[in-house]
């Protein structure tokens, strides 16, 4: 009977201790992260989302670096030395079929941040509805210009192909493996977007450190897309609309070097922030601009011959003072900070001015006064007439740097031009050859059977 | 002794009949096993409280009556009873226990050999000792059948990775579960970044204080650890004390160390350079009409070299060779273990203090390790015992930039650094005026630190009631796995990669801590002489939690200043927290009849916090038989034969080795944007997430014939994992990458063989040979299918995933040389064969045969001893796989990156250099090549090392007795000294990371060694 009793009171501890452990006990702790689902229920919150999806294009694959660099890289203005190895493969145009896909990656991510901001029925939010809206403005156009940047260099408008990208409205929506939409449809959805943005938004709750998505910088964004499709007449109107708020001034010549070291200059629309705490460090822009640790991107000597005397956007152009005077000519003013602190400039004004002048002059406007409002602000020579080759030359002595010489060459049906031995191509490229669009990523297609590829891959 | 048992019966029988009534007497007499007195054994007059112990000679004196039964039991030894008669004493003899029946730890308890249904492997300590290593885990690599192991790297202390059975997951973790004295731990890399070398957790456990490690494979043994088996088990039991004498060692080795395979050999500065102008000359010499002679000028004229030739024919062409400047010739290490043991009847202890200190053989590389250690176990009433097991250890390691190819690590230079530049000056002082964007490494590696320390406590203390129903015995253990892993940076802003940033320094601190509980009930029911079951029931939690901290900052006013304290701009400050629970019910049964047949069933239930609450608890299971033919009548006859089995087992385990909350839907705050903290969608989610599951069938034979001169055993095994976790690829337009599913079907199958043979035994003169091999083939049978219907591969830029074929197997284009009338590279258009292009575009990207893993590896062994003298010899084989040159594109390629940037490999200087030459080198221009993937540097894995070579004398008894000493050893010891390479164009050292990519990291190590055992 003992020998039961001890029996029994052992069976009773073990089963005691064998039940003490339920499944919630095994809840694992979220400690730095929350549940997508009911975590955006303020205002408050979908503005941490909006600093999320901006954060998304600081990133070094997208404004931090490479989307400007891709672009500069694949022109006459510079070329890859090799110093790291950067940059070569596409400034030779030697793409395959998974070297390209940065942008991709890092654009349609924060296309999904701008798609839960989107996606927010604003009516079930505390706090000021109002402001909401104006987020889900700024979302919209965030999704758009990031399209935007995606189609350019995926899509086959360059050589006459009808294939854009997929345009992504919603986060984690049903078809989560789309099919390729037209460029026509991209191009509808893209001015759509800009337009609900400028309905939703408020100009009084505008950030004056236009380190956030302004109301007008939807205008001047549409103004932007409508010059790279031909879309005069919306870019006559959208960059006039820019103009006529009065918001900007181009800056002054006396002030121009020095702008580019400032943030939130009077010419700026939209800049994304970066600081001293926050920064891609070694994978910035000034990093491969300039020095010696990358310092990948040296410029052609044409670009020295571009500008008449007292131009001062000639300043922006030297030798690097890491190495010999004379051996290195770099970009030394755009970027400045040689740690990367700058702010990285969206869209500035001067670029809405260019927008429009090119957009009068395809209308039968007076792009002759617009041209000159700018260029007598740089200590350059009036124009008396005006061609698109004058247009697209102020822009590539204005924008220089900043990514938008590829896309004015590709977009006007100029061939790229091999004038430099340097140069990382073999060959002048000519307009419409299929290697003026990147493959679209080998993982995108190897995940997604309804992807197609880019000819030529 | 019968005859001396039949005088004493007959003696008593004699006594009893004049005793009327019971009679106290004193009874003494002495206790000895075979080696001599043995103090400290209990006598006990049975029934009573009587008890008393034996004395340092052995001797013990007790008052007992006539036909008291006095009971001797001694810790390690089978207890001898003697009933008392009157006016005698009693001189003992008492046997050791284990000598009855190997007995094979299996962490949950313990089984005898015949009771084995499945394929566990121990492996004793003197093979441990053999490998020089820090960690235990690179001693096992060719002691186990079916278990692959390399090291990542040579710097010491760095991780291996253990594959047992091949891989059974495409996306979870393949490392196997280790289990330190009945507790699971984690093992994970410890490195404060995952730029540097990294650091084993199992680097922190002294070899010397391991008894012995069991590798388990199938079913049968592994279920019982449920959803972390499926990988195989190792499990790790320290030493125990014996009681007894305590008992003093010293174990010595100081040793040398170098590269066990030299490594490719770089250009020289004048074949560099005589290779660039012929570059200068195939890419321009047509267009601009200049002959190779005139491809100098041309260079210069228009600079094409960037000044680097000109400068360095100006400076009268110095002769950088960086490999001497980056290389620890004769690197030291050394290690110095004392232990004690001893104890008493009730208790035993063993203690120890061990020091290890490894250089590595890359400059800038070291490892240091302090470890103690105190086994104690005691009788605490006698029902109750407590035993406690407790290792401390403090290591701190030296390491590198090694895990990519980054500039200023030492190991990069010696690859890439070009031969023009000199990393001394005249004076000697070092180069820092480069011309090129690589720093000087001396000085990086001199200035710069990169150090992890380590610091472990792990407690292992349980109680064990024997309470008083007979076979029952209750065991509750409370485990804790304590560590703080610190990491240390400092970049200077002299030379490096900190310098813009004028110095930059990271601090963090890691602090893990694992708790297990276990309560475990084991009955043990004789039913008759014949059936025994053996029957437990086992609860455990385990509770793990990480709570980090770093801080970074950069701009030093001063160099020599290395702390966060004296960085002008503070960067940023980093801590998180993250955890994981386990529990656990487990139920084991054991049946055995007549030792003939033996059955086993195993049921774990499991609950674990990566899954969400619907899917959290998961079943595994496993059934085993035995037969031991041996022990059958029939066999009666055939005393030859010492053991023949045949044994089979069946189960399912599971794999849940994925990422923390990943089951979730995720925001994540630790963004930031213009000054302010941001939210982003970071992980997809997975509310259907489960446990991966592995059905294991094993079947095998054992045999030990000829009185044991000949052993071995044969198995072959089949493991199918389903619902595979698979991080399947996302359209990347979701803003993802990809997701944790369960979707998918792998199969790994194969055969395993041991045979030992101790040709000759004598007391004189022994011979054995052994050896083990195995093979394993992996087949991919299903995958996740997207929208379409079609199959969602998984495809890296030189792997792939997909059904019908080895899980990662080499996907790429096939090189097919160089076309002989221009020097161009050629790719076959399939992938395959047949038709050629030199469009790397146009040529299909197809299947290359092998994966990664070794699919064949084998073990050999051999031992000779005669008088005391005697060698050992050790080696492993691993092949039938492809291991891939990582960073080809950068040092063994035709483009600039070799002749201009960086330096290339001199085989280069076979490149095609006129119409008609044929080679499959091709030829070099002035160009930058992208980085272009392709067979050509796929090479077969297959290779034989020779780890262990060891020739020893132990001093005999008679001479040792003289100077008060038990035991001397000494030897002297090579390691990895013979490496055969199957692959002739395969130039680094083929033991490489089982993902088979040939990184840049360290190089294993050869090792020779001198040592001494000392036992007094």
């Amino acid at each position: 009977m003992k020998r039961f009793k001890n029996i029994t009171k052992v069976m009773f501890v073990a089963v005691l201790a064998m039940a003490s452990c339920t499944t919630e006990d095994l809840d694992p702790t979220l400690a730095q992260d929350k549940p997508v689902e009911g975590s955006i229920v303020s205002d408050q919150d979908l503005y941490g989302v909006s600093k999320g999806m901006y954060n998304r294009m600081t990133s070094s694959a997208y404004y931090g670096r490479d989307f400007i660099i891709n672009s500069e890289v694949r022109t006459d203005n510079v070329y890859a030395n090799s110093n790291s190895g950067r940059f070569t493969t596409t400034a030779g145009f030697n793409y395959l079929a998974d070297s390209q896909n940065g942008l991709w990656n890092q654009g349609y991510a924060a296309i999904g941040s701008a798609n839960i901001i989107i996606g927010t029925d604003v009516t079930t939010l505390e706090g000021d509805q109002d402001y909401a809206r104006h987020i889900q403005g700024q979302a919209y156009v965030v999704r758009a210009l990031t399209h935007f940047n995606i189609l350019k260099n995926y899509g086959q408008q360059n050589f006459g192909g009808t294939e854009g990208i997929p345009y992504v409205k919603e986060f984690k929506g049903d078809d989560i493996y789309p099919t390729r939409d037209a460029i026509s449809s991209n191009v509808t959805d893209m001015m759509t977007d800009l337009d609900m943005a400028f309905d939703l938004m408020d100009a009084s709750y505008d950030d004056s450190s236009k380190e956030f998505v302004t109301k007008m910088t939807a205008m001047a964004i549409k103004s932007r897309i409508a010059v790279y499709f031909g879309d005069w007449a919306n870019a006559a109107s959208a960059a006039s609309a820019v103009i006529n708020s009065n918001q900007y001034e181009i800056i002054a010549a006396a002030d121009y070097v020095a702008s580019f070291g400032l943030d939130s200059t009077k010419n700026s629309i939209f800049e994304l922030a970066f600081s001293d705490t926050d920064n891609n460090g070694s994978n910035s822009l000034a990093f491969i601009y300039r020095g010696s640790q990358y310092g990948d991107i040296e410029c052609l000597d044409n670009i020295l011959t571009l500008y008449e005397a007292g131009d001062v956007r000639a300043d922006i152009i030297g030798y690097d003072p890491a190495y010999a005077d004379g051996e290195k000519l770099r970009n030394l003013g755009k970027f400045p900070d040689d740690l990367g602190y700058d702010n990285v400039n969206v869209i500035r004004y001067e670029e809405v001015i260019l927008n429009y002048a090119e957009a009068l002059l395809n209308t039968g406007g007076d792009a002759v006064s617009v041209l000159n409002q700018l260029t007598s602000m740089r200590g350059a020579s009036a124009y008396t007439t005006v061609t698109a080759d004058d247009i697209l030359n102020e822009r590539r002595k204005e924008l220089m740097f900043e990514g938008f010489r590829y896309d004015d060459l590709v977009r006007s049906g100029k061939s790229i031009e091999k004038i430099d031995i340097r140069q990382n191509f073999a060959a002048t490229i000519p307009a419409g050859s299929t290697v003026l669009a990147y493959p679209i990523p080998q993982g995108e297609l190897d995940a997604n059977s309804n992807m197609t590829q880019n000819p030529g891959y | 002794m019968k005859t001396k048992f039949n005088a004493l019966l007959t003696l008593f029988l004699m006594f009893a009949v004049q005793i009327v009534f019971a009679q106290s007497q004193t009874i003494s007499g002495s206790v000895s096993d075979e080696t001599g007195p043995l103090p400290g054994v209990s006598v006990v007059v049975e029934g009573t409280n009587k008890n008393v112990q034996t004395d340092f000679d052995g001797n013990y004196t007790i008052e007992a009556s006539n036909g008291d039964v006095l009971v001797f039991s001694y810790v390690g030894m089978t207890p001898v009873q003697v009933t008392v008669a009157p006016g005698a004493n009693y001189n003992v003899v008492m046997q050791s226990d284990n000598l009855l029946e190997e007995v094979v730890v299996m962490g949950y308890g313990t089984k005898k050999k015949s009771e084995l249904t499945g394929s566990s492997v121990q492996v004793s300590a003197a093979q441990i000792e053999s490998a020089p290593a820090p960690s235990v885990d690179q001693a096992l690599q060719g002691q186990v059948a079916g278990l692959t192991g390399s090291t990542t790297s040579g710097t010491p202390g760095s991780t291996s990775t253990i594959r047992i059975r091949g891989i059974s997951s495409i996306t979870a973790s393949n490392e196997p579960l280790y289990v330190v004295d009945g507790v699971p731990v984690t093992n994970g890399n410890t490195s404060g970044s995952t730029a540097i070398s990294s650091l084993s957790p199992l680097a922190t456990i002294n070899s010397a204080d391991i008894l012995s490690v069991t590798v388990l494979k199938d079913a049968s043994a592994t279920a019982a650890y449920g959803a972390r088996g499926s990988n195989g088990v190792i499990v790790i039991t320290t030493k125990s004390g014996r009681s007894g004498k305590t008992t003093f060692s010293f174990d010595s080795w100081v040793g040398v160390q170098e590269n066990a395979i030299s490594g490719p050999t770089m250009l020289t500065a004048a074949e560099r350079e005589m290779l660039y102008y012929e570059a200068v000359y195939n890419t321009y010499g047509e267009a601009y009409g200049f002959d190779k002679d005139g491809a100098q000028a041309f260079s210069e004229a228009f600079n094409l070299d960037g000044g680097r030739y000109q400068a360095w024919n100006a400076n009268g062409r110095p002769e950088g060779d960086w490999k001497a400047a980056t290389d620890n010739p004769n690197a030291l290490t050394q290690t110095y273990n004392f232990t004690a043991s001893g104890g008493d009847a009730n208790s035993n202890f063993y203690a120890s203090l061990g020091y290890y200190s490894n250089e590595g053989t890359v400059i800038g590389t070291d490892f240091d390790r302090w470890t103690a250690a105190f086994n104690y176990n005691t009788q605490l009433t006698k029902n109750w015992k407590f035993t406690t097991r407790n290792q401390v250890s403090d290591s701190e390691q030296n390491g590198i930039l090694e895990q990519s190819a980054y500039f200023s690590s030492p190991r990069t230079a010696y690859y890439f650094m070009p031969p023009t530049e000199a990393p001394y000056n005249d004076d000697g002082s070092l180069n820092l005026d480069l011309n090129t964007n690589l720093p000087n490494p001396i000085y990086v590696t001199e200035n710069d630190i990169r150090q992890n320390t380590l610091t472990r406590f792990l407690s292992n203390n349980s109680l064990e009631w024997d309470i008083p129903v007979e076979g029952l015995t209750f065991t509750t253990r409370y485990n804790i796995d304590y560590r703080v892993a610190a990491y240390k940076m400092y970049g200077n802003p002299v030379e490096g990669d900190w310098v813009q940033e004028g110095g930059y320094a990271y601090n963090s601190v890691n602090r893990t801590t694992n708790y297990t509980i276990q309560n475990i009930l084991n009955y043990n029911w004789n039913i008759t002489d014949e059936h025994v079951l053996d029957m437990s029931l086992i609860q455990e939690y385990q509770e793990n939690y990480n709570k980090f901290l770093g801080a970074d900052g950069q701009s030093f006013a001063a160099e020599g200043l290395t702390n966060l304290d004296n960085a002008g701009l503070p960067l940023g400050a980093y801590g998180s927290y993250t955890d994981w629970k386990i529990a656990s019910y487990l139920a084991m049964a054991n049946y055995s009849f007549t030792n003939k047949y033996v059955a086993n069933a195993t049921f774990r239930r499991e609950g674990n916090s990566r899954f969400p609450t619907e899917n959290r608890w998961g079943n595994f299971w496993s059934v085993g038989a035995a037969w031991n033919i041996h022990n059958e009548d029939f066999m009666t006859g055939a005393d030859w034969i010492d053991q023949l089995k045949v044994r089979g087992s069946y189960g399912v385990q599971g794999n849940a080795g994925i990422g923390l909350n990943t089951y979730q839907a995720l925001l994540s705050y630790d963004a930031d944007y213009a000054g302010e903290a941001a939210v982003y969608p970071s992980t997809f989610g997975n509310d259907q997430l489960t446990w991966e599951t592995s059905s294991t069938f094993d079947v095998g034979l054992d045999f030990s014939i000829l009185n044991n001169a000949l052993a071995g055993n044969v198995s072959f095994y089949k493991r199918v994992s389903d619902n595979l976790l698979q991080n399947v690829p996302l359209s990347l337009t979701t803003g993802f990458t990809s997701q944790n599913q369960n979707i998918g079907t792998m199969e790994n199958k194969g055969v395993e063989v041991e045979l030992n043979w101790n040709i000759i035994q004598s007391n004189d003169f022994n011979l054995s040979i052994g050896g083990n091999a195995a093979n394993n083939a992996n087949l991919v049978t299903k995958l996740a299918v997207d929208g379409n219907g079609e199959e969602i591969t998984i495809t890296t830029g030189t792997r792939k995933v997909e059904t019908g074929h080895t899980v990662y197997e080499w996907f790429m284009r096939k090189y097919a040389g160089v076309n002989p009338d221009n020097g161009n590279k050629l790719y076959y258009v399939n992938g395959m064969d047949g038709e050629t292009t030199e469009d790397y575009n146009a040529a299909e990207r197809a299947y290359q045969g092998k994966g990664a893993l070794p699919t064949f590896t084998a073990g050999m062994n051999f031992h000779v001893d005669f008088k005391g003298v005697f060698l050992d010899a050790q080696g492993y084989y691993a092949g039938g796989h492809q291991v891939y040159e990582d960073w080809t594109r950068y040092i063994h390629e035709t483009d600039l990156f070799g002749t201009l940037y960086y330096n290339s490999i001199n085989d280069v200087l076979d490149r095609w250099q006129n119409p008609g030459d044929v080679t499959d080198v091709s030829k070099v221009t002035y160009s930058v090549e992208p980085w272009r993937t392709h067979s050509k540097f796929l090479h077969d894995g297959d290779y034989f090392r020779l780890k262990n070579l060891t020739l020893g004398y132990d001093f005999q008894p008679k001479m040792l007795s003289k100077i008060g000493l038990d035991g001397l050893r000494l030897y002297g010891r090579g390691t990895n000294v013979f490496t055969w390479v199957k692959a002739k164009d395969m130039l680094y050292d083929p033991e490489v990371n089982a993902n088979g990519f040939v990184g840049l990291t360290s190089p294993p190590v050869k090792t020779w060694a001198f040592g001494l055992n000392l036992k007094f």
